[in-house]
């Protein structure tokens, strides 16, 4: 009997997994890319977000939001694996998931870019180049607001920051790319004249 | 203050976090000056430059397979 009940929650799982979850691994592996911008560091990072998901799915509330949940996870796994990169003793804990659809998000723990000086020797898009020469704060909303097409609260819990910090982030990340992409902008026909007001 | 406050409802209003009604008074504001319109529409063209040209990338199916067999998830 226990056996069968077992089976049954197994299987309901798996359905909220493959309905729920796999669908958003291109967008989650195309986020872990360019955090890490490591294709090998991605596939590590998708998976084990993959893992983490499954094991807490029953903190997930079925028909919500799995893609922000998903991401939240990715990014507190990232910021997990930098941590024991620099051998930071401190993690973040998975248990805070538990409370993703209510709480209130009043601090952020703010972290250091990773792999820069990669960034500068590699070769490919010159708006992927420049969005992954941004500091990873920074990036880190870009991606989720622009790229995503999350909404400033969705981004506020996936970060863990107040909405006023999303936004702030996002102004400054967004000028900071337009100075690096002008030139090349100007060549696709874009050119920005706020300078001139 | 002006051009700071405008920049401020117009990225706003691209990243769909106004109001109805305070997206209502930008429109009526922009349509009234064609200073405001170009800077909307440099501001979503900049956007769509940028998500046009970003890399985006496809997971392999063999990580799709790996991480259902480290679950064991049935299909």
């Amino acid at each position: 009997m226990v056996l069968m009940a077992d089976n049954t929650k197994k299987i309901a799982k798996d359905k909220v997994f493959n309905e729920e979850f796999l669908p958003q691994i291109d967008a989650l592996y195309n986020f872990a890319y360019h955090l890490t911008y490591s294709e090998e560091d991605a596939n590590d990072l998708v998976q084990e977000a993959y893992m983490k998901a499954y094991r807490f799915i029953d903190n997930y509330e079925v028909g919500t939001n799995a893609k922000a949940w998903l991401f939240r996870i990715l990014k507190n796994a990232f910021i997990n694996d930098y941590r024991k990169k620099t051998k930071q003793p401190t993690k973040v804990d998975y248990e805070e998931i538990v409370n993703y659809h209510n709480e209130e998000d009043t601090n952020f723990s703010s972290y250091d870019d990773l792999r820069t000086e990669m960034f500068d020797k590699m070769m490919g898009d010159e708006v992927t180049i420049a969005i992954n020469s941004l500091p990873v704060d920074f990036r880190t909303v870009i991606l989720l607001c622009d790229i995503e097409g999350f909404t400033y609260e969705e981004i506020s819990k996936i970060i863990n920051v107040p909405i006023g910090t999303v936004r702030s982030r996002l102004f400054r990340s967004r000028n900071m790319l337009k100075e690096k992409l002008k030139e090349y902008a100007a060549e696709y026909g874009y050119s920005d004249k706020r300078s001139k007001e | 203050q002006d051009y700071k406050d405008l920049i401020k409802k117009v990225t706003m209003y691209l990243d769909n976090a106004l109001t109805k009604e305070a997206e209502r008074e930008l429109l009526r504001e922009i349509k009234s000056n064609p200073n405001y319109m170009e800077l909307l529409h440099k501001e979503k063209s900049f956007r769509e430059f940028v998500k046009s040209r970003v890399q985006r990338r496809t997971v392999s199916p063999a990580l799709v397979q790996s991480i259902k067999e480290r679950i064991k998830i049935t299909s």
